[in-house]
């Protein structure tokens, strides 16, 4: 019996650790995945050139990407998006927090990989959304956000966290 | 010269508390309380740890703007919390609510030490 008690001391915190732990290592990543749908927030803001924006612009699977001219991680992730862009991804920006000029110089410069861009200089929709700071980005399905990456957007982040959510939208609308 | 620097530093210091005054002010002191008291609970989304009232990123100084427009609005403390759990998720609250997989993180140190207590006498008594 003692050995019984003995082997429950040992075993009891070992399991405790194995849980918490579990908790604590849980990457960010997969967090982030595990994303509660929810729909668009309702917004009155227009693109940077200035036109309003209907909600059917956000029909079908469409990344929302938010960016700034003075946001260093877009520079790195720009590349890629000009990537998916050019896969015939539907990809629509969301300048945060920027000037309109600075915005519009920015992607004169390095080239604009989106439909358009929806200018937010007080971060109002970027607040509704949970947006933390930029870049980030997220999965919207038929007006539905399905998931949402924070930081860097890239090849291995879009395989391992959007394709297969996209993969499960299809699967569910062929 | 020394006078003209002490007038210079009362000068930057009052401007400074002014300017720290104007940022949230309240004609309430319950107002102002519960406000403090939110943002304590509020977790900075973009920090490891603490609250938007430690932290000055953009995001929690628009977390602390929301608060205090909300608080002034007559919002609840309830409402407010939900408004920013819908946003920044369960997460932004600092004292999980006591339901569904918290239960383990409320009870489970009780759970540990009751059974530790309880083997340690069973042990005893054998």
């Amino acid at each position: 019996m003692n050995r019984v008690f003995s082997l429950l001391l040992i075993l009891l915190p070992v399991l405790i650790l194995i849980i918490y732990g579990k908790i604590l290592l849980t990457s960010q990543e997969d967090v982030t995945a595990l994303y509660d749908p929810k729909p668009i927030p309702q917004f009155q803001l227009l693109t940077l050139q200035g036109q309003e924006i209907l909600p059917t612009e956000f029909d079908g699977i469409s990344l929302l990407n938010v960016w700034a001219s003075w946001c260093i991680t877009c520079l790195v992730e720009h590349p890629f998006l000009t990537k998916l862009s050019q896969n015939n991804i539907n990809l629509i920006g969301l300048n945060y927090k920027d000037s309109k000029s600075n915005a519009q110089q920015w992607l004169k410069k390095r080239g604009d990989p989106y439909k358009f861009s929806i200018h937010d200089p007080r971060g109002d929709l970027a607040f509704d959304l949970g947006v933390t700071g930029a870049p980030e980005t997220f999965l919207v399905a038929n007006q539905e956000i399905i998931g949402h990456i924070q930081g860097e957007l890239n090849q291995e982040k879009w395989e391992s966290i959007f394709v297969p959510l996209i993969r499960s939208i299809e699967a569910q609308n062929p | 010269m020394k006078a003209f620097i002490f007038t210079c530093s009362v000068l930057l210091c009052t401007s400074s508390f002014m300017q720290a005054e104007e940022l949230y002010s309240f004609d309430d002191p319950r107002k102002e309380k519960r406000f403090y008291s939110l943002i304590s609970e509020i977790r900075c989304p973009k920090c490891t740890s603490g609250s938007i009232a430690s932290s000055d990123v953009p995001v929690s100084r628009d977390l602390k703007q929301r608060v205090y427009e909300l608080i002034q609005s007559g919002s609840s403390n309830a409402e407010i919390k939900n408004y920013v759990k819908q946003r920044f998720g369960a997460s932004s609250d600092y004292k999980p609510a006591f339901e569904g997989a918290n239960y383990i993180l409320w009870l489970g140190p009780f759970i540990f030490l009751g059974l530790m207590i309880t083997l340690f006498f069973l042990r005893r008594r054998l």
